[in-house]
């Protein structure tokens, strides 16, 4: 019963961060949307004019827009800048901090609490595959699909919670296996670096250089987003670190047609010259990496894109109906035997 | 005798709170996290100012911002991008720097414990 609150938190959560990206551009949209044009700004430009607005901060970060109608967003010390890619005009700024979203999010890891928390619903997940299979193991010899009597009877309760319950079990068994997984991951890590003989200090590569660029740089970084196009053709860059922010322009590219770790493409540039000193591909990482990328990407919904998210949504947001549901029958049942 | 207890007194503050410019190493965890971060300071004092810079490792390093010495408490910050990284240390030790850490993205906040130690040979 204790377990069931953790999974209600769990299930509440887990369906609303599904559409974490979606409700975030939803709460924010004067900084989300903008109007397609023709002409677009080179990244100095709009560097600048967010700079300029915010009382001359250097540019930490660039995330270049995704898609025509979204805006080119600026990273400075003080928080992200979105600006409009087309015109200059500078949007908005979202200062650092905590948000409902991030709220929810702390609760789903973290109980919003520390290390008790995490522990907490990291076993309150291994119980509930535990209740998954029980589930399953009582519903077998029925094989209940209907809905029967009012809503206030247990035979009403009896017939949702078997009914929901075998619709929702698969999504829900992915979800809670995958949960494991990320609540359980650096022994999962250990484990599969024993299988696949992985040393994790290789498994990503570091940029040779290793002073961060005080001055001036030579290159722009339009020219840096240029070069690490035709380094990888076909990604799409979302990232641009700035060399005065770790010693080397690095930029993020993605794949569209890639949903596992589509993200983890990165080319690091010396800013002086252009020379490419590090490549991050997501074609090559370890065994390890490949396989926690994939949970997470079933775990988020991300694996097929919108289908699966709405997927995990729905499994998500059914979890504490069959929480609610199983608790009732677990009540009425008891009160039958005791009144004998 | 109590002037010797001053004197010794005097002499262990102003050990406790020498000067912090060099390297400095160690890890930060945050509260509810999976494991321990690596750090690297390559730290410069100028009074009661402090900079330079510091991040997972030598070769990724971003630039101290804020930073000030009070007494033997040190608070700076750092950004990497997406995260802003607020450092609020007190020297445990010759050559110990320990305290705690706020970590802010636009969304979330998380709080976290660092420990570090001078590093050998600066």
């Amino acid at each position: 019963m204790i377990a069931g609150a953790f999974l209600l938190v769990l299930g509440i959560t887990g369906g609303i961060l599904a559409f974490e990206p979606e409700l975030d551009r939803l709460l924010h949209p004067h900084l989300s949307r903008v109007k397609p044009d023709v002409r677009t700004l080179s990244l100095v430009q709009i560097g600048e004019a967010a700079s300029m607005k915010y009382g001359g901060e250097p540019v930490v970060a660039y995330l270049p827009s995704s898609s025509p109608d979204v805006p080119t967003e600026v990273i400075l010390s003080s928080g992200v800048v979105s600006v409009n890619q087309y015109t200059g005009e500078v949007l908005g700024l979202r200062t650092r901090g905590q948000t409902v979203l991030g709220f929810m999010r702390a609760l789903h890891i973290r109980l919003a609490t520390g290390d008790i928390g995490r522990n907490i619903l990291r076993w309150s997940t291994v119980l509930m595959l535990i209740s998954l299979a029980s589930g399953l193991y009582l519903w077998w010899p029925r094989k209940r699909i209907r809905i029967r009597g009012p809503w206030w009877s247990r035979l009403f309760w009896s017939d949702q919670h078997n009914s929901f319950g075998i619709f929702s079990l698969l999504p829900l068994l992915l979800l809670t296996a995958t949960g494991i997984v990320i609540g359980f991951e650096d022994e999962v890590s250990s484990l599969l670096d024993k299988m696949y003989g992985t040393n994790p200090a290789h498994s990503s590569q570091t940029p040779a250089r290793s002073e961060p660029s005080q001055g001036s740089t030579e290159l722009t970084p339009d020219q840096a987003i240029a070069i690490a196009r035709a380094q990888l053709p076909g990604a799409l860059p979302y990232r641009l670190q700035m060399p005065r922010y770790g010693g080397l322009y690095v930029v993020s590219l993605a794949y569209s047609d890639n949903r596992i770790a589509a993200e983890r493409n990165s080319i690091s540039l010396d800013p002086r010259n252009g020379r490419i000193v590090a490549v991050n591909q997501s074609a090559s990482l370890t065994p390890r990496e490949r396989f926690l990328a994939t949970n997470e990407a079933i775990h988020t919904g991300n694996i097929l894109g919108m289908p699966t998210k709405i997927i995990a949504a729905l499994a998500s947001i059914l979890l504490p109906l069959q929480v609610v549901s199983g608790l009732l029958i677990w009540i009425r049942r008891t009160n039958i035997l005791r009144r004998g | 005798m109590n002037r010797t207890i001053a004197v010794v007194t005097l002499l262990a503050a102003s050990a406790m709170a020498s000067d912090l410019t060099g390297k400095w190493s160690g890890t930060f965890k945050v509260d509810g996290g999976d494991h321990t971060v690596p750090q690297l300071f390559i730290l410069k004092q100028q009074g009661k100012t402090l900079s330079g810079s510091g991040g997972p490792n030598a070769g990724e390093q971003y630039p101290i911002e804020n930073g000030i010495i009070d007494g033997d408490e040190a608070r700076f910050e750092l950004t990497t991008g997406e995260w802003k990284f607020a450092y609020d240390l007190k020297q445990t030790a010759p050559g110990a720097l320990s305290g705690t850490l706020k970590l802010q993205s636009v969304n979330d906040s998380r709080n976290a414990t660092v420990s570090l130690t001078r590093s050998k040979g600066n």
